[in-house]
This record gives structure tokens, C-alpha cells and sequence, in this order.
């Protein structure tokens, strides 16, 4: 039964090409915007997960650093050092702004470190510094190649000219990039020096970071404490309940398509077999055979598309990253596996059509030449 | 042309399905743009709305929702003794984060004084903030929340009480929530500040003479609306752009590949009646034309069936999702008919080939 199914599906070998390449763009679709939210997360994401901190400390009633802000008294840094348990504090200052080299204009968040800082600074670098220093900045390395600014040369920060000391690397997304500067400039700049916007903790060794993220909260009261995980989780919600809604859309939208791309495709398979199938049952071949028959051609169609649909979301990931285009994609297993469940559904329901034509046939077909 | 309508409907299931795939790619193509013009609209809704023909920024800054911009101490006085100049609205605004029944949801948090302007500029229920613990809200972020005015709501550690709810704030991004200047000062611990100043002109004053006049103040920048919402609209199509680009060359292949999937399937059939007509002496010209005439009347429909599956679909999404503002123009609409007939043409190359291979004497042989 198998082998009749793939002899009627590969007996034409344009039709079943360009229907596998139909059902395969439709569930790359689904596949592409999984992976473009899914490398999101990953890269909204970067600075928190390569902080080097086990908690982060914000403004009571915040729990994230994109699209959100916190501001908390300096103070707060001394009484975090006091709590047992405590290795070391970082205070970070953090704000979206821009990263401007003539007219390119790059819309970066730029943090403010301390002298010297062990936590939040960049984590991998390309080329020169890794601490900047008063009237320094450190850049991602994209940015400066695609603004033509490389060590010693100047960008505007803040509307005030600072000098490019590192480049780091890892930094980058689609829309935006991290610059570090010093937290004197940043509070030069910014003003409220008497205020920051995130504090990074080290742990102990012995120390259980949740443990921790809890006392700190309940010692100092008007502050959330989260452990990096914690804050890594929320921050990647943020993504998701944006998302979830256009890629629940999309997914609809790409199973239908699928949908009507295979059934069509089994439809006119089916089509102009029908006298082979016609011959089967004068032969006596039950319903149920042929349309197993029909079904195994159907899954065999999807199975191929989804293996296509995947190499091919996974060369359109490569290209793009080659293109520069600072796009993450990822296929996740789970979205793997979301899509193979719809192309088994897409399997079966678009072997209905064919399935009725069969069960209408009348053996005595072959023999009238029909 | 009759006989490439007749080769087409000859199987009507066949048609039917056909139509419905070129039709669910062109819908794709259409949503995804009417989705991406209608984002642009929502996010510049705010510069469309408020006070003024140019925005003062911190020096470095010319878009409103992607940086943060603060400005110095002292440029409102600077502003307002600047020549062409009526008047001043300074705001203080910022993204934040809400937690509504355990959904993160971003929101752009506007700080102003009533008495100058700059809030929301149409309510839906209830009135402005007048005191600093009062906030008001976006009617379809509040309803899609269960939220109503006199409900209170926390953010960032502090308790507001809704008193107003706003129209026309709306966004999938970014819904626009709005408290007095002086609520958003204490709660960012940013007293006497200011991100932007919305700058109304004396009546025939010159848009770029003052702007360039306003440029000369220390650590600031002025922008006309227009190019602060063109670079919003640009900073936000950088995010869509590339993901939007690639969904709609998948769908247009999508589509091509299933318009060349009907018409070489009829084409195959019928290839005996094809070689028929060659015998009889049609030429390849008229074949080929035959065949084009089949791909174009299968993208005509299904086209013409994806604008239709397009603006149902999205007057559907907006009543279920009323965040989603999908803008179908007219121009794109054209552009999808377009598509259809591109994607026509370049699914009638196979088939196409078939016929031209194709020997009269074939149909003897058999």
C-alpha cells in the first residue's frame, strides 16, 4: 500500500515537486515567524542572560529593562551591600538613546558603569577597551562598521561628543545595539547623579540566589528583586504576549494555505488515477485499502514538505544573517514540533476530497474506457 | 479564450480549491501590509493629535517613541523668548511595562499639564487627571482588561485611580496612557524636567527659520511633527520591514506555485487535445495563449477572491482584536492585483514548456 502511494505520487514528478514546495512555503511561514520571535527573545534577552549578576534590582513594580524604565535612590546601593549574602553590587544607570555618527543615527541603550565594574559591562569584545572611562564609549562592532567609526574616532552620545574606546561584539539586534559609558558622563549628561536605574548583585557562593532575591525585597521594601533567570523570563513574556496573537493569525493563515495547497494536490493525484483505482476495486481492493492508500500518499506529501519547509527556513535564517541584517532566527523544537502537528492535520484533512471521489467510484468505470 | 475557460472550469472542485490557495496568499500579502500601514498610524497618532507644528528634543534625538530624550533645565523659558514662537507644551513621557491579568503589555505614559495641553485629545468616559494619583487611560487597552473609570490601577509601585478613558490611543505596540507632568516626575525621580516640548508657531511664522533658531539653544534640537512621525514610522518599519518582506515573497511563491499547479495539471490532462490542435495546425503561439489565458483567469479570480477574503478578514481581526488597526489602501489592493497577474505569468512557464514539446502526432499514435 505504501509502495502504490509513492508510485502515484512520484509517478508525476513536476506536480509533486511544485506541491511540496507549496506545502513547504506555507508551513515555512508558520516556521519563519516562530524563529524571527524566537531569536527576538534570545537577543532581548543578551545583556541580562551576559550580565555575569545571579539577581536584578529595579524600581518596585518593575520587572523588566526593554520598553520599561526604573529609577531608584542611590542609597539603595549601600543598604544591598549590607544584607548577608551579598558578594558584590554593581549600580547601572540605562536608558534608551542614540548612537550618532553624522547622519547615521542608531538607536542603542546606553548603560552607565561604574569605575571598574565586575557585573553588566560588555561581555564579549572585539577590539580595545572593556571599561570606558570618562569621555569614552564603548560600541558594538556593527554599529561602528556600518557608521565607519572604528578606536579613537568620536560618536555623539546624548547629544555630547565621546571617544570610541572599545567595540564590543554580541550587542546588536535589528533595531538597536548597548554602548557603555561611564556612569560620571551618564549622570553629567542625564543629571539626578543621586539616582540609578538598576542594580546588578553577585551572590555568595553558598548563597541561594531566589533565596536571596526574596531577602532583599523584604529587607528594603520599595524594590523588586529577581533572580537573572527570573528576569530573563519576564523580559522574554514580554515578547510573547505581544506576539502571541499575530502568530496564532499567522499560523491559521499559513495551515490553510497548506491546507489548500495539498488538498489540491492529492485532488488532482487522485484525479487522474482514477481508473488505476477503478481497476483496484473491480479487483476487489476495499474502500478502506484505497483510502489508506490515499492518506499514506497525503502524510508522505507533508513529511517531505516539512523536511523541505525547515531546510528551507533554516537557509533563509543563514542568508539573512549573511546579509548583515542583524535578524535572529531560531527554530526552536517546539516550534518544530507545532508545525509537524499541523502538517499531519493538513495530511489528513485534505485527503477528505479525494477519499469521497473514490468511495463514489464505480469499478465498471475501467471497463467502459472511462 | 472561451476554450481556456472551458479547459479551466471543467473540474470545479479543482478550480474552487485553486482559487482558495492563490486567494489565501494574496490575502497574506494584502493583511500584511493593510497590518504594517495601520501600526504606522497608530504609532504616530500622539504627533497627529497634539498641540504644535514642531517638537524641541534633547540635542541627538529627532524620533519621539524610540529614545528617551530629557531635556536641560531652563529650555522652556529659552523657547518661549525665541521670536515666532506661541507657545510651549512640555510633556515628560516614557515606555512602561503593564501588568494586566498576568500579560505584559508596553504602553507609552504621556505626562502633561492639563491647563497647557498635550494629553489625550478625545475621551471616551470620564474626565483629565487632576490630581497626581489619577491616570487615564486607553478605552480598548482598559476594556480588552476589564478596567473602567474609578478602577485603580498600579504601576511602577504606585496606585493611580483611572478617571478618564481615552480614543484613539490605541496600539498593538504602544497604547498611549496619560497622568499629570508632575505624577510621571515623582515617579521616575525626575523633578523639573521635561522629554519634549510641543512648539505651536505665531501664525505665519517659518516651520524651518524657527526650528533653526530653536536649534540654537544649548543641548537641544527641534524637529517638524512631520519628521519626528516619518522617523518613527521608519524606526518601527525597521523592525517589520525585513520579517514582512520575507512573509510576503513566500506567499507570492505560495501563490505561483499553486496557480502553476492547476494549470499544468489541466494542461497535462489535456494534452491530447493540445496535440489535436497542432495537428490541425494552431500554432504554438495560440497554445501558449491558451494556456497564459487558463493562469490568468485562475489569478484573476483568486485575486479578486483574496481582496474580498482580505477586507473580511480584517474588519474580524479588528472587532475580535481591537488593538490591530488594518489599513487596506486602494494602491495596495492594485498592487495585489498586480501580483495576481505576475504570479500568472510566471506559473504558465511549465505548462507552457508541455505544450510546446508537445508532438501532433500524438494524438494518433494513441
Amino acid at each position: 500500500m505504501i509502495m502504490l502511494s509513492v508510485h502515484n505520487l512520484f509517478q508525476n514528478k513536476i506536480r509533486l515537486s511544485i506541491s511540496i514546495g507549496g506545502v513547504a512555503l506555507a508551513l515555512s511561514l508558520i516556521l519563519s515567524l516562530n524563529a524571527i520571535f524566537a531569536g527576538v527573545e534570545e537577543k532581548i534577552t543578551a545583556y541580562i542572560n551576559n550580565s555575569g549578576a545571579d539577581i536584578f534590582i529595579a524600581q518596585s513594580g518593575v520587572e523588566n529593562m526593554h520598553m520599561a524604565s526604573s529609577s531608584l535612590p542611590a542609597i539603595v546601593e549601600d543598604e544591598v551591600k549590607t544584607i548577608s549574602g551579598v558578594e558584590f553590587v554593581t549600580a547601572i544607570n540605562y536608558v534608551p538613546n542614540m548612537v550618532v555618527v553624522g547622519d547615521e543615527r542608531n538607536l542603542a541603550y546606553i548603560i552607565g558603569l561604574p569605575p571598574d565594574s565586575k557585573l553588566g559591562g560588555p561581555w564579549k569584545i572585539f577590539k580595545g577597551a572593556s571599561q570606558p572611562k570618562a569621555g569614552e564609549a564603548i560600541i558594538d562592532r556593527y554599529v561602528a562598521e556600518k557608521s565607519g567609526v572604528g578606536i579613537g574616532d568620536e560618536v555623539e552620545i546624548f547629544g555630547r561628543q565621546f571617544v570610541v574606546a572599545g567595540l564590543s561584539e554580541e550587542t546588536a539586534s535589528l533595531v538597536n545595539s548597548f554602548a557603555f559609558i561611564s556612569r560620571s558622563d551618564f549622570s553629567t549628561v542625564r543629571g539626578g547623579a543621586n539616582t540609578i536605574n538598576f542594580l546588578l548583585v553577585k551572590a555568595r557562593p553558598e548563597e541561594n540566589p531566589e533565596r536571596l532575591a526574596e531577602t532583599i525585597e523584604a529587607q528594603l521594601g520599595n524594590v523588586t528583586a529577581r533572580t537573572t533567570a527570573a528576569f530573563s523570563m519576564l523580559e522574554k513574556k514580554v515578547v510573547k504576549d505581544m506576539s502571541t496573537d499575530v502568530i496564532n493569525l499567522m499560523n491559521l493563515i499559513g495551515f490553510l494555505i497548506g491546507l489548500a495547497v495539498m488538498a489540491l494536490t492529492v485532488y488532482t493525484a487522485t484525479l487522474s488515477r482514477r481508473s488505476e483505482y477503478g481497476v483496484l476495486k473491480a479487483l476487489g481492493a476495499r474502500n478502506s485499502y484505497l483510502y489508506t492508500t490515499v492518506i499514506a500518499q497525503a502524510l508522505i506529501s507533508v513529511v517531505i514538505g516539512v523536511a523541505v519547509g525547515t531546510i528551507f527556513t533554516w537557509l533563509v535564517s543563514k542568508i539573512i544573517l549573511g546579509l548583515g541584517l542583524n535578524l535572529t532566527m531560531n527554530i526552536t523544537a517546539i516550534s518544530l514540533a507545532k508545525v509537524g502537528s499541523l502538517a499531519l492535520l493538513i495530511g489528513c484533512f485534505s485527503a477528505v476530497l479525494p477519499i469521497r471521489q473514490i468511495s463514489k467510484l464505480d469499478p465498471a468505470t475501467v471497463f467502459r474506457g472511462r | 479564450m472561451l476554450l481556456a475557460y472551458r479547459n479551466l472550469s471543467q473540474d470545479k472542485t479543482r478550480l474552487a480549491i485553486s482559487v482558495i490557495g492563490i486567494a489565501l496568499a494574496l490575502m497574506l500579502i494584502l493583511l500584511l501590509n493593510g497590518f504594517l500601514t495601520g501600526l504606522n498610524r497608530q504609532v504616530t497618532s500622539y504627533l497627529s493629535n497634539s498641540p504644535g507644528s514642531l517638537v524641541v528634543a534633547q540635542k541627538g534625538i529627532r524620533n519621539m517613541l524610540g529614545a528617551t530624550s530629557l531635556l536641560p533645565q531652563g529650555v522652556v523659558a529659552d523657547s518661549l523668548a525665541i521670536e515666532g514662537v506661541e507657545k510651549v507644551v512640555p510633556i515628560l513621557s516614557q515606555f512602561v511595562i503593564l501588568d494586566l491579568h498576568d500579560k505584559k503589555q508596553p504602553a507609552y505614559l504621556i505626562g502633561y499639564d492639563p491647563d497647557s495641553g498635550g494629553g489625550p485629545w478625545q475621551l471616551a468616559a470620564g474626565r483629565e487627571p487632576q490630581t497626581d494619583s489619577e491616570i487615564v487611560f486607553d478605552e480598548v487597552l482598559a476594556k480588552r482588561h476589564n478596567l473602567q473609570t474609578t478602577d485603580i490601577f498600579k504601576l511602577m509601585g504606585e496606585s493611580y485611580t483611572i478617571v478618564g478613558l481615552s480614543k484613539g490611543t490605541s496600539s498593538w505596540m504602544t497604547s498611549f496612557i496619560f497622568v499629570r507632568k508632575t505624577a510621571i516626575e515623582k515617579l521616575l525621580r525626575i523633578p523639573q524636567t521635561a522629554s519634549f516640548l510641543l512648539v505651536v508657531p505665531n501664525n505665519g511664522a517659518n516651520l524651518e527659520e524657527l526650528s533653526a533658531r530653536l536649534d540654537a539653544i544649548t543641548g537641544i534640537n527641534a524637529v517638524t511633527k512631520t519628521e519626528m512621525a516619518a522617523n518613527d514610522i521608519s524606526l518601527f518599519s525597521k523592525v517589520f520591514s525585513v520579517p514582512l518582506r520575507l512573509m510576503v515573497a513566500i506567499s507570492f511563491l505560495i501563490g505561483t506555485m499553486v496557480v502553476g499547479l492547476v494549470i499544468y495539471t489541466a494542461t497535462v490532462e489535456r494534452q491530447k487535445e493540445y496535440g489535436v490542435l497542432k495537428a490541425i495546425g494552431a500554432s504554438n503561439g495560440t497554445l501558449y495563449r491558451v494556456v497564459i489565458f487558463q493562469a490568468l483567469i485562475a489569478a484573476l479570480v483568486g485575486s479578486v477572491a483574496g481582496v474580498s477574503f482580505a477586507l473580511g478578514l480584517a474588519k474580524l481581526i479588528m472587532v475580535i482584536r481591537p488593538q490591530f488597526l488594518i489599513v487596506l489602501n486602494l494602491s495596495d489592493v492594485a498592487w495585489t492585483l498586480v501580483t495576481g497577474i505576475i504570479m500568472a505569468l510566471a506559473a504558465g512557464f511549465f505548462p507552457a514548456r508541455v505544450v510546446a514539446r508537445l508532438a501532433p502526432a500524438t494524438v494518433f499514435r494513441k
